[in-house]
């Protein structure tokens, strides 16, 4: 369970987030979604201690985050795994070597037993015979599925996704949901995506926080959504002609 | 006040650097990685530029040693100590920080506008110490071998000049070069590059770790490393001149 209390961030007197309250729960889909520019990269980011809020505290499992020191905050976050936007895989290294590199720095495992870890986490993603390519030859979906699968080398309790489906075709777009999805489940993770793909968010998320300009302006599971007469959410989650229309003709 | 704030945040980067890594093996697998690039893909232009450097010396000497009360051997000696006090530690150090520079700061930018920073930060690693300890490491070893094979080609390339164009006669060269040799002068020149392999790669990679934005500004901070890590290293070439040799 990660809890976020009264968290507040500020950048050059633009205050980007203010007073965010919420918490997360395990073995769930947690989505943040917003508009560009809302703020919610800069909350995942203030959660995971990329970003060091001015105001207000973090927990995970009760744990205070974002006033340990150093060496702690290394501690806890052996225990988390993260997909960035652009996978941000190490270019130097081949797929085999991106996954095995937790493995190497924080497991006394033999080679065998690291090989046959980052094979099982690659079998997981559904990726076969590319353990020696580099990012740089492989496809965006691919990368984004090798991110997942060096996020949950070493068995992660928290699961982090900043726009997992940025630049990917819906199908695999979805490929990629269900892929979190599942780890989710089968982990019991305590999972938070970021995301502004109202597919993504209508394919698995258990819980959504709507952040609207810094505010935590509405909460709620996928089925609220469409009964919700918060005018900003509607704004944003139907944007589109198409998706308008489906509103109207599921009232 | 901003001076004090960038000296500050090196400090503070620095003493991340400065700590024991997680994994010794690691480390040092690093430190063979990174003298491989910052060392042994150096050889070629210290190499290049010090016998080039080395024969034009020798030339430029002997053309302007016109009076006959000048011994020739001055020649050799000239061209002996101005590699070992100057050229082979000071201007291939400002030749390395150019090229190891630049692509210190590129290489550090460009993995912290892609994420892969934070991603280690993240996984629980000290990106800081991972980055740029086995960086400083490689330099501190690769460098003082650069120096030295700088300053015995430089002379070999003064000897194959005065051999091809008979400017000096080969015994006045070699008597030159053996004449009034002072050893400290070597530790003083080891000492001065050590130094500035500190400077060169601890500054090139403080201003490829705070890179933020996109990949105009990897080019802004690769810039700005190579300007700063020469005025540094010709400012502490003052310093440690004055501390040493006086």
């Amino acid at each position: 369970m990660i809890e976020v209390k009264n968290v507040n961030k500020s950048f050059d007197n633009q205050h980007v987030l203010k007073d965010i309250n919420a918490s997360f729960e395990p073995g769930k889909i947690n989505m943040i979604i917003g508009r560009s520019g809302s703020g919610k990269t800069v909350l995942l980011k203030s959660i995971i201690g990329l970003k060091i809020p001015e105001t207000g505290e973090i927990f995970f499992n009760g744990r205070e985050f974002i006033r340990a020191n150093i060496k702690f905050k290394r501690e806890i976050r052996k225990e988390l795994g993260m997909v960035f936007q652009g996978g941000a895989l190490f270019t130097s290294l081949t797929v085999e070597d991106n996954i095995m590199f937790p493995l190497n720095l924080f497991t006394n495992l033999t080679k065998k037993e690291k090989l046959s870890r980052v094979n099982f986490c690659l079998e997981r993603v559904n990726i076969q015979n590319a353990n020696k390519q580099f990012p740089s030859e492989i496809s965006g979906g691919m990368q984004k599925r090798v991110a997942i699968a060096r996020a949950i080398a070493l068995n992660p309790k928290y699961l982090f996704c900043d726009e997992p489906n940025s630049g990917l075709d819906p199908q695999t777009a979805i490929l990629i949901d269900q892929l979190i999805h599942n780890i989710t489940v089968e982990y019991n993770m305590t999972t938070i995506v970021n995301t502004h793909d109202m597919n993504s968010v209508m394919e698995i998320a258990d819980s959504i926080i709507f952040i609207y300009e810094g505010h935590k302006w509405w909460q709620g599971g996928r089925e609220d959504i469409f009964n919700s007469d918060n005018k900003e959410l509607n704004d944003f989650v139907f944007a589109s002609e198409l998706c308008k229309k489906i509103k109207k003709t599921n009232p | 006040m901003k001076l004090l704030s960038v000296i500050g945040k090196y400090l503070v980067l620095m003493s991340a650097v400065f700590t024991k890594p997680v994994r010794a093996r690691i480390f040092i697998k690093r430190v063979f990685e990174e003298v491989e690039q910052i060392g042994m893909d150096s050889i070629w232009i210290v190499s290049i530029v010090s016998v080039f450097m080395g024969a034009v010396l020798t030339l430029q000497v002997a053309i302007n040693f016109t009076s006959p009360v000048i011994p020739q051997y001055l020649i050799g000696l000239s061209a002996r100590d101005t590699f070992i006090l100057e050229f082979s530690s000071t201007i291939i150090c400002l030749i390395l920080a150019g090229k190891v520079g630049s692509n210190i700061a590129s290489e550090i930018g460009t993995m912290r506008i892609t994420e892969q920073i934070d991603a280690l930060e993240i996984m629980g690693v000290n990106s800081a110490n991972y980055l740029i300890l086995p960086k400083i490491t490689a330099a501190l070893i690769s460098f003082p071998i650069l120096n030295l094979l700088s300053i015995i080609l430089g002379i070999l390339g003064g000897y194959l000049i005065a051999i091809a164009t008979d400017v000096v006669s080969i015994y006045d060269y070699i008597y030159g070069l053996n004449y009034m040799f002072v050893p400290f002068y070597v530790t003083y020149s080891l000492i001065k590059i050590c130094v500035f392999s500190i400077i060169i790669t601890s500054v090139s990679s403080f201003h490829g770790y705070y890179t933020f934005w996109g990949a105009l500004e990897v080019g802004k901070s690769s810039t700005k490393a190579v300007v700063y890590s020469i005025i540094l290293v010709l400012l502490f070439n003052l310093i440690l001149t004055q501390l040493l040799l006086t």
